[in-house]
């Protein structure tokens, strides 16, 4: 049984950190805190379900396309919007990103109703039995693309002259662009690394469980408190903040009781900023 | 504006506020009462987001608080409303005093994120709680003010529309005083004494802190003042009227009217309130619209609507404004 769950952690936990790096890496390169990310989620998990559902695609095809949409959909909003604001107070990113959390949610609404939808995919069906614990095909998927996404994430910040650039704004903001490198671009690359992350979380939480227009908003809250839990800015807090997140959840839901299971993740993150006001891996 | 046209304007507006529940028929009198609800709270985070220069995410938690600590204490506790309006006031006030100790070391995206949790932590005890909040039903049945009697008035009823909407902008005359009285003060302190002396300032800078709780336990005062007003004149309350989306409004409302004046945050929930009533074609699209405008505001206008009429009036009617500004 706590075997069961430990498994279930690390599947959602995995999800968790892989929207809250997303929105991490944009807060921490930038100085953004971007609440429409949820909503990326959302669309992400939509333009899943519309390849596998109408366009009859394998659900790679599906992740691959939600990715490249998001990221898409990111450097939109950074052009058109972001980037406008950029050396102003950053409390006015949070209110666009608010105002932009209400358009896209609504316009999703609008457009594709309230109903639930499901991928019915066939992995999703098929069940792997080790004896203590079981999972889907799916679940599996999900961990595995998870975590192949984040070391890849990891790679290319590390090694690539695009991330060694994101790394140098992300130190500082003028020196960077005193050696020549390009705010803008920099800034449109963050936006779409952090909105591939976003459409991959969606189209691996979307065919998990359902796809809906309101599916956003929790998903957001809960990687903003890991986030926060894990530092701002910070790849490594966003993954151990995410497994701490899941597992309590799990296991305060399991263990403790069900009606309060979103309130201890809430819980947790007061007792850590009590104790540590900057965040588990943050600066200062 | 001068003191002259203030005056003016001030007293055009009170005596319009007076003859309205006479002219008007039950429904728009119905929807002032709303606004004047949403003011009061809309003041109260005013105060909040104007003085520690934070944005709480999850300012309806103390609507909600006063609400159901109002109610319990009518139909529960025996207490008058009367009696139960200061304390629910002074219930929420002890809930931001105990959330403004964690929440007040944090900045920025810490502090909005740690407000709205403690906010849905108390959304949640209310809906799991069932034996005492009614779960997520509600409470219905809640009754009206008990009535008073009035020296020249006589007797007072509040089961009806026009003495409730008087009874509700008597608070929101008195949150408005208060808030101008605390704004100017500390406003004045803070600029004299970093005029004199900046080693001063510093030295009355550690009693930031001290101050900081202050203002959030008096925005939480008004914020519970007004769940109480709220909870006995709709009669009923639920979980669902004090969420996320209640926090959102209020921060739409006071970035849409102008943040850092009193009056922009006012036009904005009188804005957002009747908006939605005015315009019944587009009830569907509400929310987007709202979304829409904060956006373009944020982007083109960040002063709000208030902001807006400043540079109107500054360059149309230069004459009537002095040197300060508004």
């Amino acid at each position: 049984m706590i075997l069961q769950q430990l498994v279930n952690t690390v599947i959602l936990g995995s999800n968790y950190a892989l929207m809250a790096i997303g929105l991490t890496i944009v807060f921490g390169i930038l100085g953004i805190v971007n609440l429409a990310h949820g909503e990326m989620f959302m669309v992400g998990a939509f333009v899943a379900f519309f390849i596998v559902a109408i366009l009859k695609g394998n659900f790679f095809l599906a992740l691959l396309g939600a990715m490249v949409a998001i990221a898409v959909l990111g450097v939109i909003l950074e052009r058109a919007t972001f980037r406008k604001l950029r050396g102003g107070a950053e409390v006015n990113y949070f209110i666009l990103s608010m105002g932009l959390l209400i358009v896209i949610q609504n316009a999703a609404l609008l457009l594709f109703g309230t109903d639930p939808h499901s991928m019915s995919l066939p992995a999703a069906a098929q069940v792997i039995d080790l004896g203590v614990v079981m999972l889907t095909t799916q679940r599996l998927i999900i961990v595995a693309t998870a975590v192949i996404i984040i070391f890849a994430l990891h790679f290319f910040i590390k090694y690539t002259r695009m991330g060694m650039s994101m790394r140098g704004v992300e130190q500082d903001f003028e020196g960077a662009q005193t050696v020549g490198i390009s705010i803008n671009k920099v800034a449109s690359f963050t936006f779409a690394l952090s909105g591939a992350l976003a459409g991959a979380a969606g189209a691996l939480m979307g065919s998990l469980y359902i796809v809906q227009s309101t599916m956003g908003f929790s998903p957001l809250i809960k990687a903003f408190t890991v986030v926060v839990l894990g530092g701002l800015g910070s790849i490594m807090g966003a993954i151990v903040g995410g497994l701490i997140l899941a597992a309590a959840e799990i296991f305060g839901g399991v263990y403790i009781s069900s009606g309060y299971q979103e309130a201890f993740s809430f819980i947790i993150l007061i007792i850590a900023l009590s104790i540590k006001p900057s965040g588990l891996f943050g600066k200062k | 504006m001068n003191n002259k046209t203030t005056y003016i304007s001030s007293i055009i507006l009170v005596i319009v506020l007076l003859i309205l529940p006479f002219v008007l028929p039950e429904y728009p009198l119905h929807l002032f009462a709303l606004c004047g609800i949403w003011i009061i709270l809309v003041l109260s985070l005013c105060l909040l987001q104007g003085y520690i220069g934070e944005l709480s995410m999850g300012h309806a938690a103390f609507f909600g608080i006063g609400a159901y600590s109002s109610v319990f204490m009518t139909m529960f506790g025996g207490f008058s409303f009367w009696a139960a309006l200061p304390l629910s006031g002074i219930v929420a006030m002890i809930f931001g005093y105990l959330i403004g100790l964690v929440a007040l070391r944090l900045r920025g995206p810490y502090f909005a994120i740690v407000t709205l949790g403690f906010a849905e932590i108390i959304r949640m005890v209310l809906v799991n709680w069932k034996d005492v909040s009614g779960g997520p039903d509600g409470i219905i049945g809640i009754p009206p003010p008990d009535s008073i009697w009035l020296p020249l008035i006589g007797q007072i009823s509040f089961a009806g529309k026009i003495a409730s909407y008087f009874l509700i902008y008597i608070f929101v005359a008195v949150t408005v005083y208060v808030v101008y009285r605390i704004v100017k003060s500390l406003m004045g302190y803070a600029v004299v004494s970093v005029r004199e002396d900046l080693d001063y300032a510093e030295c009355v800078g550690i009693n930031t802190t001290r101050w900081k709780r202050f203002i959030f336990s008096i925005s939480a005062f008004f914020a519970g003042l007004a769940g109480s007003l709220f909870a006995h004149y709709v009669h009923f309350i639920s979980p669902y009227s004090f969420g996320v989306s209640e926090s959102f409004d209020l921060v739409i409302m006071i970035i849409v009217g102008g943040t850092g004046t009193i009056i922009g945050p006012i036009i904005g929930a009188v804005l957002l309130t009747l908006l939605p009533e005015l315009l019944h074609a587009i009830k569907d699209f509400r929310m987007l619209i709202y979304g829409a405008i904060l956006v373009v505001i944020i982007m083109y206008a960040p002063g709000g609507i208030a902001g807006l009429l400043k540079s109107f009036s500054n360059r149309y009617f230069p004459n009537l404004t002095t040197k300060k500004g508004i």
